[in-house]
């Protein structure tokens, strides 16, 4: 465990996790934005830990640049009514803990019992080699999700915009 | 623990406040929110296990990126319907999204 800062690590984790919890249990959405945008950049941070800097970059980019804002946009253009907890959890929603804590437990107890052929030093691709694998055998997925990417903005731009009545 | 574990952990811890916000708030665009959250903790995972198996071999880095272009697509439809559904009924609330026809 060479090339494992567990200060870093711990530090940047518990700002994540915390901003999640944030997202979720915060009244006002513009104060849950917010807490997403934080955890995304602690998100980017992790990668930067794992030495993934293209993805670390692309998140910076895409996430907290693109999504983040689309996201204050959406909550700016719609109104939202304030009250008392009713208004933003539902009457069911206890049992929801349970049942996300019991998955975790799986979840945790599965990853802390496998074997895994892990070497101890976290490896990394140069981003030159990165971009040939993309482009080259993963050439088609990558059309293919640009495809994707294009039908979803026209849809969006189709139901977002104000249909005229004849 | 390894290093790979505790970053596994971390986007098993991830993945489940995502998954319960989903589960117990109402809003649709915090459910959208949450959703970017578990998709995030997804993206941990890939990366954690593509630079720690296999010689780091970085497929999993380019798997990151189509999720990448998903999440995008995924919110811009998700909040072109929050957006359409609202100014039909004005109400932003799943609950209250019984029927999505016109």
């Amino acid at each position: 465990m060479t090339d494992f800062h567990p200060v870093a690590f711990y530090l940047i984790a518990t700002t994540v996790i915390g901003c999640a919890i944030g997202v979720v249990v915060f009244k006002n959405l513009i104060h849950s934005a917010i807490s997403m945008v934080c955890c995304f950049i602690g998100v980017a941070g992790i990668y930067i830990l794992l030495k993934a800097e293209l993805v670390a970059v692309a998140q910076v980019l895409i996430y907290v640049g693109a999504i983040s804002i689309l996201i204050l946009f959406a909550i700016m253009l719609t109104r939202h009514r304030s009250g008392d907890i009713s208004i933003f959890f539902h009457r069911q929603s206890w049992v929801a803990i349970p049942i996300v804590a019991l998955v975790f437990i799986v979840l945790a107890g599965v990853l802390a019992s496998a074997r895994y052929n892990a070497s101890p030093e976290s490896m990394n691709l140069p981003t030159r080699e990165m971009a040939s694998l993309m482009f080259n055998q993963y050439a088609f997925p990558f059309e293919l999700v640009s495809l994707v990417l294009l039908v979803a903005m026209v849809g969006a731009v189709l139901l977002a915009s104000k249909e005229k009545k004849p | 623990m390894t290093a790979l574990q505790h970053y596994l952990l971390l986007a098993v811890a991830l993945f489940c406040i995502g998954a319960w916000g989903v589960l117990a708030r109402r809003n649709i665009i915090l459910v959208i929110m949450c959703i970017e959250l578990m998709l995030n903790a997804v993206n941990i995972a890939l990366v954690a296990f593509s630079n720690y198996t296999f010689g780091g071999s970085g497929k999993g880095q380019v798997f990151v990126f189509f999720v990448f272009a998903v999440a995008a697509a995924e919110v811009a439809i998700g909040l072109a319907i929050t957006i359409a559904q609202y100014r039909l009924r004005e109400r932003t609330s799943v609950d209250e999204m019984k029927e999505m026809k016109g």
